[in-house]
């Protein structure tokens, strides 16, 4: 471990509406292209770069600046497409569909859009994937293969997921709805040599299959803290699915007090556990 | 850097070239090719309709993905000698690439509405699988990389072990054959009848299905409880094109930058690599491409070049783990398999050592395998002979 590793920026997107609110132009018509998803993506992580200082959208790609999404079902709306169209006969098989039933997709506009030429990382975990892609960012960084990471969690609702949750695929907690929350991650040398802002420092983050419990303790012996010197607790949201990790960090950091100590402890009904110690600034 | 690192102390494969590692491995060496006309499923409408499937009717479960990872896994784990009960479920973890995950479940439900096993559809679940049968309580993830994603895995793991988060994990990829993938890539016109990677006539990529998992382990847990060391997973890499969703940087840069990120992060420059697995899917576009990236990071003609997927086809999600398996044993054997289906040199891809026509005997010390898929996504992993 080389370095800490601070969060610089953060954007949140709760309605796929309100997506491309504030996005460059050249970021917005992408975005129109796209699927639900990948909107929201583009909407939370631009957001969050812009917030931290890092918006490129033009140029050579950057190749130490990265992007780790986390994804419950990423392109579930897009595979029931295009599986329905399938079911019709192989004639009817569109390529367009078929292109974007990647879950990497996302990750794939956003590296485009701001140009991202670091590592392009998606990862799924259940609804704790959004908490996964930080901690794992956080790895990527103290590892010396990236400068910056913009990182979170995203998944789209619609109709499709809906049939198959109550048909028996998933069952989480409330109705779940559209939302994506990310931060962007920098080693603190590495902001402090650009001038940026800091929002926190992440200290520590543990992943589990199981109990929650024995992921939330061995997160904070990580960090080298107990339970009593936390001073913002926060359990996620599971209606949010993946965002929902990422976004009770973004809200407890900014709830915190100057120095406050943050615990984010992320479960799913799959088994998947997570949970990430940070630090106010 | 960290000063732990990361041994693979066991392999396993389910491949349509036979099950287990040395039926993987025998097919390999042979030249054998599994490529063959679809028969598991409805494929009249399907063109082309040529694919490389399992064939053991041990495995026909309605989960054929998660089946292929809990049989490679299980293989594995008797290869390593684990007892998951002295090793502590928390310190065992499982990561595992996959680009369809449950799709055979979710396509007999739309045809059908058959809903059983429906919580088995989403790409995590054959991860899920294998972390409830092994017993293990560490990280579980789920690396979505398109056809990188099993490399991904085994950078995954080599993080969680290297950072302490885990002291041994299964990692690698399973994907299946279905409708879904056959008919989408044939829309896309990506699909041939026979895999011919780097050769002049290629076409297109041929499909193909299965499992590799690997115990990617601490090498000090692993000297502790005396193990064999197959190999050392020394460096991993990734990076973004940042150029098109589907079509790969004909400049080969972000493939380029996952190399050298790999070689960086092993500590080794280029000259030390000895032998490259390459993508190789037989597309005109991706095998120009790794032409143009490998010379780039390796200068051209200097290191032995094979793609494996004209034996047993692209299994996507599956195929970083099934090179992986075969490094491994390129490394402990000396010997590199040849790339089946490859018989004249596309010009393109001129600056390459290609392996073909026949295994060659080569002592190698240090392997580099290389992933790209769509949306530009790229990894690359180094391994190191025990």
């Amino acid at each position: 471990m080389t370095d800490d590793v601070v969060i610089t920026g953060a954007g949140a997107v709760i309605a796929v509406e309100d997506a491309e609110a504030g996005l460059p132009e050249t970021v917005r018509s992408r975005g129109a292209r796209a699927e639900r998803v990948t909107r929201l993506v583009l909407g939370a992580g631009g957001a969050a770069l812009d917030a931290a200082g890092l918006v490129a959208t033009d140029g050579p790609a950057r190749p130490r600046v990265g992007v780790v999404v986390g994804t419950a079902f990423g392109c579930f709306l897009t595979n029931d497409a295009y599986a329905r169209r399938l079911d019709m006969g192989a004639a009817a098989a569109s390529p367009r569909l078929f292109a974007a039933t990647v879950s990497n997709a996302a990750a794939g506009e956003l590296g485009i859009a701001y140009r991202l030429g670091g590592p392009a990382v998606t990862l799924t975990a259940g609804t704790v994937a959004g908490t996964a892609a930080l901690g794992h960012a956080s790895d990527i960084l103290r590892a010396g293969r990236a400068d910056a990471l913009v990182a979170g969690g995203a998944d789209a609702t619609g109709l499709g997921l809906k049939v198959w949750s109550m048909s028996g695929g998933f069952a989480p907690g409330a109705p779940p709805t559209d939302a994506a929350a990310f931060v962007v991650l920098e080693t603190a040398a590495g902001v402090q040599r650009r001038g940026g802002p800091v929002l926190g420092t992440i200290l520590a983050y543990a992943l589990g299959f199981g109990d929650r419990e024995e992921v939330a303790a061995r997160a904070l012996a990580d960090a080298g803290v107990g339970a009593g010197d936390v001073v913002r607790s926060v359990a996620t949201s599971s209606h949010l699915l993946a965002a929902g990790g990422p976004h009770a960090l973004r809200s407890a950091l900014a709830n915190a007090p100057r120095g406050g100590l943050v615990l984010v402890v992320d479960a799913c009904p799959t088994g998947h556990a997570a949970a990430l110690v940070a630090r106010a600034a | 850097m960290s000063a732990r690192l990361a041994v693979i102390t066991g392999c396993g494969v389910v491949s349509p070239l036979g099950a287990g590692v040395g039926a993987f491995w025998d097919g390999l060496v042979a030249g054998r090719s599994a490529v063959a006309s679809i028969r598991r499923f409805p494929a009249g409408d399907l063109a082309p309709n040529a694919a490389a499937e399992v064939t053991d009717p041990s495995l026909d479960d309605p989960d054929r993905a998660g089946a292929f990872a809990l049989g490679a896994a299980r293989e594995a784990l008797a290869d390593a000698r684990l007892d998951v009960a002295a090793v502590g479920p928390a310190r065992i973890g499982v990561a595992l690439g996959t680009t369809l995950g449950g799709m055979q479940l979710f396509e007999r439900w739309i045809a059908t509405g058959d809903a059983s096993g429906l919580a088995s559809v989403p790409y995590y679940a054959p991860a899920t699988r294998v972390a409830r049968a092994v017993g293990c309580r560490g990280p579980v993830v789920t690396a979505q990389l398109a056809c990188a994603s099993s490399t991904y895995a085994l950078a995954l793991a080599a993080d969680w072990v290297r950072a302490g988060r885990a002291d041994v994990v299964f990692a690698g990829g399973t994907d299946l054959l279905c409708r879904f993938v056959v008919a989408g890539f044939n829309c896309l016109k990506a699909t041939a009848d026979r895999a011919r990677p780097f050769d002049a006539a290629r076409r297109g990529l041929v499909l193909g299905e299965g499992a590799a998992v690997v115990v990617v382990e601490d090498a000090e847990h692993a000297a502790r409880r005396g193990a064999t060391v197959h190999g050392r997973l020394l460096g991993v890499g990734a990076a973004g094109d940042a150029t098109h969703m589907t079509a790969p940087d004909r400049e080969g840069r972000g493939a380029a930058r996952a190399m050298a990120g790999a070689l960086a992060d092993a500590g080794l420059a280029p000259d030390a690599v000895d032998f490259v697995s390459a993508h190789g899917t037989g597309t005109p576009y991706n095998d120009a491409m790794e032409a143009v990236a490998i010379g780039r990071v390796f200068g051209p003609g200097r290191v032995p070049v094979n793609s494996i997927k004209g034996a047993i086809g692209h299994t996507l999600g599956a195929a970083g783990a099934f090179e992986a398996v075969m490094c491994l044993r390129v490394l402990a054997e000396g010997t590199i398999p040849p790339t089946a289906g490859l018989e004249r040199v596309d010009p393109a891809c001129a600056g390459l050592d290609l392996v073909h026509g026949a295994a060659r005997a080569h002592r190698t010390s240090v392997a580099l395998s290389t992933s790209s898929g769509f949306a530009g996504a790229n990894a690359a992993l180094v391994f190191g002979r025990a």
